[in-house]
């Protein structure tokens, strides 16, 4: 197993460096740079320049990018060009943000996702399957920050139960944290458990079809037994990639979320730099989205082995 | 007691309360005299980040809306525009108007406990001339500590408008410790001399000032009044949100949970109307929507197909919709009942004129031959966007081949600043015309103008307007401007744009300014 880690960790290097190149090359690109956001509309080309040498953003790409690569190594990511602070504090102190809304987000639309999922597909061709995934459906199509504003002028300013905006970490008040998570999280989950619900009930279909499935209820098994033991343990591996996929998706940021409950987290975080361009951030935040990808990955990776003893056999 | 009795009586009781209130309302002072309440939390939302709270280094509004109510200046404008002293006592210039000498305010604090003094005041003023966001304090040639409490300013030429751009707000020339007087843009220690001190700044979050308890109010006004005056600290505590979803801010706002929207949508406002529990401000006077021509490449550098787009735009259609209704159709490049107001002068026989007959003329004078007419714009800003849209669809129906380039503000920027691939781009002016006349024109002159290319008429009225030694001359240029403006078509005035705000109902003493003073503002009981 470890030797297994180690294989996927080298190969995640050079993973990283395409994405860091990558970015390297689209922002340089991209028109504009952050002395337009730092000298304002009526800067002369001349406050620009000199704007521009300070930070020294007029050097040439491959400079800047050996530069770059060149503190990288040393653990450095650079510094801010606005947010007067170091890119890894900067991401760093976004972290419990994402984490929370991601965590929390993900429980919610693993749950609500796969019992939608294991109803329909036990209930095949009824109105319990149809309904099911109707609101799948629903959950897939409605745009979140519709849905979101919806729940903040029902929940916080027509009932005035939850705030309608804003972060409490969770080491300063716990129940603050749950009030101020309770809508973001539920706006993500509803609209990301119509896939996990839609992979469930087809994994599950597939399993409920099986001999082993079959035998079991022949000999007289709990119903409920033989779904959650035998069919839905045999039914996870595509369901837990695809909550992977999911939770590497919500680990990077979720931008609109987070810009309608007013959070500071990553994806805004990493927006933000690219509307002002502020390159360090942008290059900075994009290696942490991609190496939280990669880990996610590699945990799923994991996940496999441990629920398919052949797939353990394999490596 | 019957069921008809109690009625009875709590109607009668009912009754008797209304006419107490009204009896009392009667004989209490009105209004805010007797009604401050110290203490609390007051919330204000914004929508984006301070790009910087180092007040000297950015002209961002986002920041100056907190930084103006934590740092000071030696002059600022009062509510007038009229420069008045803040940190100064006052200012005496030589009679060949090149020596300012500005005797300080004795006993002034900064947030760190140390009394500010003239060191200070050179220490900051040289740190300006280093890394200020504004040319403004160019025209100094030396800065000298002559006593404690004294500084003098010794000028390379005459400047008869130097008071009005060190008092200007926009990069405000702010009073720091000596102690920063090294540090890098964006990096002093964010000690001021105003009423709030900044404790946090989380981006994307939140700024949190905290009443300054050693403040020192300066006692020779009755009040606050425009960027100085005698400033009273009530809350204890003020929280600058930071919220980029309108929706969201509203909401927050009904539910209570904030105090104060900087900008609320104009479609919400009218909503919220007739809540009792909110209150709405307008600012008709709050920005100027424009179309700049590039007059440098074709076909906008013809100065009768630049006329002819001018003749054929409908004002009130673009910007009504562009700013959702709050607007004012002025052709003037001032605006009205201020103190450079010249009235319609040049702009009669041109502005809203929507004379589809006329541009069609003027576009055949000009030999125009369908070349593609390019609009840069951005999505930041929604007004730039919606009035691009509508000026396309106007321009087209006169037969203009109207293209729009609509990408993000920083590429815009980028864009405007290449000589040609270009040539309409919508753009709001906020602070230079509240600043008057010299910040509009400096922004139509000099090394870069917005328009590209050098009108020289207009270089030597800028000059002249510069070089006026008194208000009612420089008037006199700037009458001289608007019409040379309606000449050159170089820029074309859509319209005022006004600014709403709101704040729940409990929060007394706000009035809407250039920036939300959070100072002389409390919450009733």
């Amino acid at each position: 197993m470890l030797l297994f880690i180690a294989r996927r960790l080298l190969s995640a290097i050079p993973v990283l460096f395409v994405v860091s190149l990558m970015t390297f090359v689209i922002m340089w690109l991209v028109p504009g740079d952050v002395s337009a956001e730092i000298g304002g509309t009526d800067a002369t080309p001349e406050q620009i320049q000199q704007i521009r040498e300070q930070l020294g953003i007029d050097r040439p790409l491959l400079e800047r990018a050996v530069n770059w690569y060149g503190n990288l190594l040393r653990g450095d990511l650079g510094h801010s060009y606005l947010l007067n602070r170091s890119v890894v504090d900067a991401v760093l102190e976004r972290l419990p943000v994402t984490l929370s809304l991601a965590g929390l987000s993900l429980v919610l639309a693993t749950i609500m996702g796969t019992l939608l999922g294991i109803l329909a597909a036990v209930r095949h061709n009824s109105w319990v399957d149809q309904g099911s995934m109707v609101a799948a459906l629903i959950g897939l199509s409605i745009p979140d920050f519709w849905f979101g504003l919806v729940l903040i002028i029902l929940f916080g300013v027509t009932l005035g139960w939850l705030p309608t905006g804003g972060f409490v970490p969770i080491t300063e008040d716990v129940l603050g944290w749950v009030r101020c998570m309770t809508l973001p999280a539920l706006t993500l989950a509803f609209t990301q458990m119509g896939v996990i619900a839609r992979m469930t009930r087809s994994s599950m279909l597939d399993v409920l079809d099986q001999d082993f499935v079959r035998t079991a209820r022949a000999k007289g098994m709990r119903a409920r037994t033989v779904i959650f033991k035998h069919a839905l343990r045999n039914a996870l591996v595509p369901i837990v990639t695809v909550v992977g996929v999911t939770a590497g998706v919500l680990l990077s940021g979720a931008v609109v979320i987070e810009s309608v409950f007013s959070l500071p987290g990553v994806g805004r975080l990493i927006v933000g730099s690219i509307q002002r361009r502020d390159f360090p951030v942008i290059q900075g935040g994009l290696l942490v989205t991609a190496s939280i990808f990669v880990f996610v990955n590699i945990v799923v990776d994991m996940l496999y082995g441990w629920l398919d003893p052949r797939v353990r056999d394999e490596r | 007691m019957t069921m008809l009795g109690t009625k009875r009586l709590t109607s009668f009781l009912r009754t008797l309360t209304m006419t107490s209130v009204l009896a009392l309302a009667a004989v209490l002072p009105t209004g805010s005299a007797w009604a401050q309440v110290a203490g609390g939390e007051l919330v204000v939302v914004q929508g984006s980040n301070p790009p910087s709270l180092d007040a000297m280094a950015t002209s961002s509004g986002a920041s100056r809306n907190i930084n103006l109510n934590v740092y000071e200046t030696l002059y600022g404008f009062d509510e007038n525009v009229v420069p008045m002293p803040i940190l100064a006592e006052g200012v005496n210039i030589s009679e060949d108007g090149l020596t300012y000498v500005f005797p300080l305010r004795q006993g002034v604090k900064f947030h760190n406990g140390d009394e500010m003094k003239a060191t200070d005041v050179k220490a900051s003023l040289e740190r300006y001339l280093k890394v200020g966001a504004t040319p403004n304090l160019e025209p100094i040639e030396k800065i000298e500590v002559t006593g404690d409490y004294e500084v003098t300013l010794t000028m390379k030429r005459v400047t008869p408008t130097f008071l009005e751009a060190f008092s200007n707000p926009r990069s405000p020339a702010v009073i720091i410790p000596e102690e920063d007087i090294n540090a890098e843009a964006g990096k002093t220690s964010l000690v001021g001399t105003g009423p709030y001190k900044i404790t946090e700044y989380v981006p994307d979050s939140h700024v949190t000032l905290e009443k300054f308890a050693d403040y020192t109010q300066d006692t020779r006004y009755a009040g606050p009044d425009g960027f100085g005056g005698k400033k009273t600290a009530y809350f204890d505590k003020v929280t600058f949100r930071i919220m980029p979803e309108p929706g969201a801010q509203v909401a927050a706002l009904e539910a209570g949970e904030v105090d104060i929207l900087d900008q609320i949508p104009v479609p919400a406002a009218r909503r919220l109307a007739n809540d009792a529990n909110i209150k709405l401000y307008e600012n008709l006077q709050w920005a100027f929507g424009t179309l700049i021509l590039n007059a440098n490449e074709p076909p906008t550098d013809n100065v009768k197909f630049r006329e002819a787009v001018q003749v054929a735009l409908n004002m009130e259609e673009i910007v009504g919709i562009a700013s959702e209704g709050l607007f004012a159709a002025n052709g003037g490049w001032a605006y009205p009942g201020t103190p450079y107001d010249v009235g319609d002068v040049g702009a009669a026989d041109y502005y809203n004129k929507h004379d589809a007959e006329k541009a069609k003329a003027l576009l055949a004078e000009a030999g125009y031959n369908n070349e593609p007419f390019t609009i840069i714009t951005d999505n930041t800003i929604p007004f730039h966007g919606r009035a691009a849209v509508v000026i396309a669809e106007q321009l087209k129906a006169v037969g203009i081949n109207v293209v729009i380039n609509q990408v993000d503000f920083p590429t815009v920027l980028n864009l405007r600043m290449q000589d040609t691939g270009w040539n309409g781009w919508t753009l709001t002016m906020g602070i230079e015309p509240y600043l008057g006349p010299v910040a509009i024109v400096s922004t139509l002159t000099g090394k870069r103008p917005h328009f590209v290319k050098h009108d020289p008429e207009l270089e030597a009225l800028y000059q002249e307007l510069i070089t006026g030694a008194t208000p009612e001359a420089r008037k006199a240029t700037f009458e001289k401007v608007q019409k040379r403006l309606y000449e050159y078509f170089g820029i074309i005035k859509l319209g005022d744009t006004g600014q709403m705000q709101a704040s729940r109902a409990n929060i007394e003493g706000f009035k809407t300014f250039r920036i939300p003073r959070v100072y002389d503002i409390w919450r009733a009981n």
